[in-house]
């Protein structure tokens, strides 16, 4: 029996209020259980509104039109409130402190703020804040204010709260914008667990070469339309993408040498290129 | 970062592990009693157990300081005034030129501050040893709208963080050469500059927070857990209806002659 995709955008394109143009679309892209896709693309090419699609924000949270078919795990998402769309999906936003409830005083409340929302069970709500917090690294952390974390930790928080309604999909919308090297490292070391343990994950995201390294597959928007679908060596090896998104660093040193075409995208793939 | 505009300090005494109906309670019942009691002994008695309650918080020495500044400057007016202009005023206790100061009024005038201390005193003995959380949940177990006791809780903890925007977009705004200090008309012209981006930043906040709120299941219809529950008991129940009961018979007693 053929898997329901996690996401499916069939003939997709929407607009915001008061605009003369669609942000996004026509777009047609299935992503399947269990992938990890990264989407790249130059400032707006229609990444964050694909997420706000997908998770039904547009256009329930902000109004326009919405044409063609949107769905998560099969289910159209005009058909269901984005807060019921929670229970298997979650979108992480660039900014975490206004990922906040700023309406609790512990880690751990904070985790335990969706699951509450959710109605769950006292023990439930127990298990899943533990969980949530052991896989972000934040046990230590669970009866510290949220405020008096730093930048990356508060993202991995952001994260947990998430974590805790246990999406089985989840959007990333440029999720280490506003981290340091470390702190991106630690959320990046938190998804690869994520991965591994099965859940589909779309990441928006600005840092190429981490997108070449733990992405399978690459996504290129441009003007809200798909440029490129494939293996990130493929996918950033094309001359659109790479005018438009740019490509990662590996691929600019090797060009720089004369290493390539293809050019190596990952940092082993230089190495080996640059040693060939 | 601000953590919050609670006054709320932590602690491990009784009062703290008292639920927060019970100390609510407590507060009104101190507060109405301070204004039915009938003399200044009755409502001198009533501050010193606010005072021991307090000093078995572990916070008399904050109360004090804040009492210090709270009250002595409108218990010094209330004294001046009502020594000078009230109306039961007989005798002269200090002549002031033309005016006089009268022993009743003077009285009166303690009499109102004694009870505004205990009034202070109950309030902050309340607020300082409940957590807003902890009283928001207690209020939303209580059948009051989850959306509203979110309200509540969030704006305790915003507020402050919103006047460190308006700290951050004023040093840069000022880095920037904007002159805010001075005259009048040069402060009336700094607003614009100053207001536009806080505005401008709290809505975004605003809505990116709403969003997340959403994806995180907020406001859906159904019967709201919380894993924190509020210790509660048969025995503070009992005396939370005993200290309801103190304000009918304190009122008959004053109807009966309570001097």
């Amino acid at each position: 029996m053929a898997l329901t995709p996690s996401v499916t955008l069939a003939g997709a394109r929407y607009r915001y209020p008061d605009t003369e143009r669609d942000a996004l679309g026509p777009i047609d892209l299935t992503v399947l259980p269990g992938e990890w896709v990264g989407v790249v693309g130059p400032t707006n090419a229609g990444k964050s509104t694909l997420c706000y699609a997908i998770i039904g924000l547009a256009p329930q949270f902000f109004g326009g039109r919405l044409r063609g078919e949107v769905s998560v795990f099969g289910s159209p998402t005009a058909s269901q409130p984005v807060n019921e769309r929670s229970r298997r999906a979650g979108l992480l936003f660039q900014n975490p402190f206004t990922q906040l409830s700023g309406a609790r005083e512990r880690v751990d409340e904070e985790v335990a703020f969706g699951p509450e929302a959710h109605g769950l069970p006292q023990a439930e709500v127990e298990e899943r804040v533990a969980e949530a917090l052991r896989l972000t690294g934040l046990q230590d952390l669970r009866a510290r204010h949220p405020l008096d974390l730093s930048g990356g930790q508060l993202q991995r928080l952001a994260l947990a709260a998430l974590l805790a309604m246990r999406p089985e999909l989840l959007l990333l919308d440029e999720p280490t914008s506003q981290l340091d090297p470390a702190g991106s490292r630690a959320l990046f070391d938190v998804l690869r667990g994520l991965h591994a343990a099965g859940t589909t994950i779309v990441m928006v995201e600005h840092r190429l070469e981490a997108v070449a390294a733990l992405c399978p597959r690459v996504i290129a928007l441009g003007e809200g339309r798909v440029l490129a679908d494939g293996a990130p060596a493929e996918v950033f090896n094309r001359p659109e993408v790479q005018a438009s998104a740019g490509m990662p660093a590996f691929a600019r040193l090797a060009a720089l040498v004369g290493k390539g075409p293809p050019l190596p995208v990952t940092f082993e793939a230089a190495v080996e290129a640059l040693r060939g | 970062m601000a953590r919050g505009i609670s006054l709320y300090v932590e602690g491990q005494s009784p009062l703290h592990r008292v639920h927060p109906l019970t100390k609510g309670t407590l507060t009104l019942v101190i507060i109405a009693l301070a204004f039915i009691a009938p003399s200044l002994p009755w409502v001198l008695a009533l501050g010193l157990i606010v005072l021991l309650l307090l000093a078995s918080a572990g916070v008399l020495a904050r109360f004090l300081a804040i009492l210090a500044a709270l009250l002595f400057p409108i218990g010094a007016l209330l004294v001046i005034v009502q020594g000078l202009v009230n109306p039961a005023n007989r005798e002269v206790l200090v002549p002031l030129g033309p005016l006089s100061l009268y022993r009743e009024g003077v009285l009166v005038g303690i009499l109102t501050a004694a009870r505004l201390a205990d009034l202070i005193g109950a309030t902050f003995l309340f607020s300082f040893t409940t957590r807003p959380a902890d009283l928001a949940e207690t209020l939303m177990q209580h059948g009051l709208s989850p959306r509203f006791g979110y309200v509540v809780q969030s704006v305790l903890q915003l507020i402050p963080q919103t006047l460190e925007t308006v700290d951050r977009i004023r040093n840069a705004q000022q880095a920037r050469g904007l002159e805010i200090r001075g005259r009048l008309d040069r402060r009336i012209r700094a607003f614009l500059p100053l207001m536009m981006p806080v505005v401008l930043s709290s809505l975004v906040a605003t809505q990116e927070r709403a969003m997340a709120l959403e994806v995180r299941g907020f406001g859906l219809k159904v019967t709201r857990v919380t894993r924190y529950r509020i210790p509660d008991s048969v025995g503070q129940r009992v005396l939370r209806w005993a200290l309801l009961l103190l304000l009918p018979l304190a009122l008959l007693a004053r109807l009966y002659g309570w001097r």
